[in-house]
């Protein structure tokens, strides 16, 4: 684990945001923005446990988190204490193993370069505070600068950065998720649930052995994406996946190949603020059925789709 | 442009405005320079990437949409919008999830499967903004491609093609929402919760 892929990824990084421009920030609110760098920084480096609520549509779940932090990693898990009784855990995180996502919301030292990054793709404002969970917080509102991606509402603990509560918000101010503690207790002592009956260890992207699933026949890209998108991976080759965020917002793409044509066609199915795009399409004449999956909206799954093609 | 503008016309390539707000864009469409100017140049931008020939673009879509509407109202046929709710409590379709495409096609997707027919939907019909999931995109090499973002002319689908359509993006969204999960996990600032919204947690 010591070979943590987000060395890699770090360097990559590093590249992009050298070569974008320095601009200034228009109406950015620029304590929202250290919040946000509080939020990414901070949230690996604490040790807590709580129970929140998740509402899709007429959907609600509740969920146990618990996070432990020590000196040089952090372990977590999530529970599903309704519907299907899932545990998710995760094996020590390195602390300094910080992914692509991560970094784009530690704005600090970009900010001093005067340099917007995420700040061109959202407005970002403190409008307020509130309690949750029974603790004080700072509200920030999350606007999307473009009709790719959606808004948001985060609530993040005034002490701690923590994301205490957050609402996805799509268009018409329509909130489509809606996630918050409703207890949270910051101490080791993580309580122990009954009636688990699947656990998923969750899994690390390895950059030196990347796990090719479902591999496709041939090198395929993706050549658009919205404003401020990067892969989570570094590297691709055949995989039947590619993964983008822009630091709030993530989708993943799927390519199948067919082994036989299919009418061309699309379908959609949508769950809270995830969008799961279907399209059967045919490039440089070869049948293939490519997948979007993701919290973005319709329209980028859309025009992502269009912009696969065979790479050489 | 306004911010309320902007959103409708998002509302509208999402496919999920109501009558209201396609009422609202289209009367913008055809007055506001401006929102005209938007429509098209999503669809050149689309357009583009498909390596399609610019020359074809020169329309103006937002009467191609009004009169696709008009269409759609004087046939008396299926409303422009369908609400959310409506969408998800749609009765789903029989067939079982099956574990690949193929096995799909062959289950559920009799109408997805037949290609071969050389005019596979009728390009003079009646265009219609159709509430998602719908729409054929035009994807044949030859032909050039109609620009789409929900809102534009696209050959009406048959029901049965765009129910075997749906329950794909269903189907898939079940087999794939936990990988996209490991990922988003780690690059979003909700961490571990989206493992929450796959649907069957797999060991």
């Amino acid at each position: 684990m010591s070979e943590c892929f987000c060395a890699l990824t770090f360097t990559l990084l590093f590249i992009t945001v050298a070569s974008v421009e320095a601009a200034t920030c228009p109406d950015t609110d620029a304590l929202a923005l250290s919040w946000l760098d509080k939020m990414s920084r901070n949230s690996q480096q604490l040790s807590y446990h709580g129970v929140a609520t998740l509402q899709r549509g007429g959907d609600l779940q509740v969920l146990q988190f618990s996070h432990l932090e020590s000196q040089d990693d952090s372990s977590e898990s999530l529970i599903k204490l309704t519907g299907q009784g899932a545990q998710v855990e995760r094996a020590p995180h390195p602390l300094d193993c910080i992914h692509p996502g991560q970094q784009l919301l530690r704005m600090g030292d970009a900010l001093q370069a005067s340099d917007c990054d995420m700040a061109r793709q959202y407005r970002f404002s403190v409008v307020g505070d509130g309690r949750v969970a029974g603790r004080d917080t700072v509200q920030i509102e999350v606007v999307p600068r473009d009709m790719y991606r959606f808004g948001y509402l985060l609530y993040l603990d005034k002490e701690t950065g923590l994301l205490l509560k957050s609402e996805t918000i799509g268009h018409g101010h329509k909130v489509l998720e809606k996630f918050q503690f409703a207890r949270l207790s910051y101490s080791e002592a993580v309580p122990s649930v009954n009636g688990i009956v699947v656990s998923h260890q969750a899994k690390h992207p390895d950059a030196l052995n990347p796990a090719i699933s479902a591999p496709v026949s041939r090198d395929w890209g993706v050549n658009w994406l919205p404003r401020g998108f990067m892969p989570t991976d570094t590297s691709f080759g055949t995989s039947g996946r590619r993964t983008y965020t822009d630091g709030l917002a993530v989708f993943s793409v799927f390519l199948e190949d067919l082994n036989r044509e299919m009418r061309p066609g699309e379908g959609l199915v949508r769950q809270g603020g995830t969008t799961s795009y279907t399209r059967g399409m045919l490039i440089a004449e070869e049948p293939v059925l490519v997948t979007i999956v993701g919290e973005v909206p319709v329209n980028t799954a859309r025009m992502v789709a269009d912009s696969i093609a065979w790479e050489h | 442009m306004t911010d309320d503008m902007r959103e409708s016309l998002s509302a509208v390539m999402d496919g999920e405005a109501n009558e209201l707000e396609m009422e609202r864009v289209l009367k913008h469409a055809v007055t506001d320079e401006e929102t005209r100017a938007t429509w098209t140049r999503y669809h050149l931008a689309r357009h583009s990437l498909n390596g399609g020939s610019l020359a074809h673009l020169d329309w103006d879509i937002s009467e191609q949409v009004r009169s696709a509407l008009l269409e759609e109202h004087t046939a008396g046929s299926a409303p422009v919008s369908t609400g959310f709710k409506q969408r998800v409590l749609r009765p789903m379709a029989s067939f079982a999830v099956a574990a690949s495409v193929a096995a799909t096609i062959v289950i559920g997707g009799q109408q997805i499967a037949q290609v071969g027919n050389a005019d596979r939907y009728d390009r003079n019909q009646a265009v219609a903004i159709s509430p998602p999931p719908a729409g054929i995109v035009n994807i044949e090499g030859a032909n050039p491609v109609q620009a789409s973002y929900g809102m534009q002319s696209i050959p009406v689908l048959q029901p049965t093609t765009r129910t075997a359509y749906r329950d794909l993006a269903e189907q898939r969204l079940n087999k794939y929402s936990q990988q996209h999960a490991e990922q988003a996990a780690l690059n979003s600032p909700q961490g571990l919760l989206s493992y929450a919204r796959v649907p069957q947690i797999r060991e």
